[in-house]
């Protein structure tokens, strides 16, 4: 259970995330509505009385949280050591590794998983960055806002799902 | 139906002599002028007001062009529009091939014949345009539920019917942006204006 099948993936502008998805590959459990995605941080509901599994749940969850926060700094740091878009693995925490892609505008995608395969990731990086490119393409859209459109959340969602699944 | 097929060649032929803008300038554009105007106005129906407005001067001017590349080309449709049903066909197979390259569709004649519908499959105004959701508050998006993204066609029919002395009423009542399968624009004839000079030009 350690090392769920639950992939986290954020999106971090200058000053805060714009966008966050917590994505369940292993397709045969349940398709809960597990993250609505919007807003930033994670400290939301969870009130009342969780079973125990819930409450491992949003241990891990915040968990995987703070692996990808923590993160950052080696980011900015990596950033400088490389001209590739594509940071590959910049974290490892016991299983969990941060894969970073930093797009030209200085947008940063991370993906929290447990050990892909670099090319398998790097294809997913690039197919949401095209998506990305689509989204601030659109004039309602300011740069380096949060991200609230459902297309483009279902998009990610998509593409998680036929990459890293 | 040979009227048909002759307004749609022309407008293939005219579109294959139009000089060509590169498409996502052309959107990126328009759509900062829409967000320009959104921020300035604040209220979308006071947006759509305007972008009427800037069509119908484009409109203007877009029907004189229209009319002397046709001639040019030998089309001599002057002659072709008889009635509203011509005009709507070369509204939508020349006008709207000519200038921006997609083919539109023309139905739903009200019973007088005095109203139609142009239909749109893809609208080049909107290709990266998605409008902020209905709960959205950061974007105002109750408020922009409103506003009417590509009124700017119903200004540009406006003002080019107007200067064939039709004096028409346009409205957008279907949007692909707002989740509706087809855009559609309706197009009321409200009068034929007179033509020829005013009576104190007129000879005894």
């Amino acid at each position: 259970m350690s090392s769920s099948p639950v992939l986290l993936f954020v999106i971090v502008g200058k000053n805060e995330p714009l966008y966050e998805a917590e994505i369940d590959t292993s397709s045969s459990s349940s398709m809960a509505p597990s993250n609505s995605s919007g807003g930033a941080g994670g400290g939301g509901g969870g009130a009342g009385s969780p079973s125990q599994q819930q409450q491992q749940n949003e241990l891990s969850t915040r968990q995987n949280y703070f692996v990808l926060h923590s993160a950052l700094d080696l980011v900015e740091k990596s950033v400088y050591s490389t001209s590739n878009m594509y940071l590959r693995v910049v974290d490892k925490v016991n299983q969990q590794q941060v894969s970073t892609f930093v797009t030209a505008a200085n947008v940063k995608f991370m993906l929290l998983h447990g050990g892909k395969g670099e090319e398998v990731i790097k294809n997913f990086f690039g197919e949401v960055y095209g998506y990305y490119v689509k989204l601030s393409m659109n004039p309602f859209y300011k740069y380096d806002t949060p991200i609230m459109s459902k297309a483009f959340d279902a998009r990610v969602r998509a593409a998680a799902r036929a990459y890293l699944s | 139906m040979s009227s048909k097929m002759q307004a749609s060649q022309a407008g293939q032929a005219l579109w294959s002599k139009m000089p060509k803008a590169n498409a996502e300038l052309f959107a990126l554009t328009y759509g900062s002028l829409v967000t320009e105007l959104v921020r300035d106005y604040e209220d979308p129906i006071e947006v759509n007001a305007q972008l009427d407005r800037i069509g119908h001067s484009i409109g203007v001017r877009c029907v004189d062009e229209l009319l002397s590349k046709a001639d040019v080309a030998g089309m001599g449709l002057a002659t072709q529009c008889q009635n509203l049903r011509d005009t709507a066909e070369v509204v939508a197979k020349v006008g709207f091939k000519m200038f921006l390259g997609v083919q539109a569709e023309v139905g739903g004649f009200s019973q007088d014949q005095r109203s139609f519908s142009i239909y749109l499959q893809d609208n080049p105004l909107a290709t990266f345009v998605e409008l902020p959701a209905a709960g959205d508050e950061q974007y105002n998006g109750d408020d922009l539920r409103k506003l009417k993204y590509s009124n700017l066609y119903c200004g540009v029919i406006r003002g080019a019917l107007e200067q064939v002395n039709l004096k028409v009423e346009c409205n957008i009542v279907r949007d692909t942006l707002k989740g509706d399968e087809v855009n559609e624009i309706r197009v009321e004839l409200k009068e034929v204006l007179a033509d020829g000079a005013g009576d104190d030009y007129k000879e005894e």
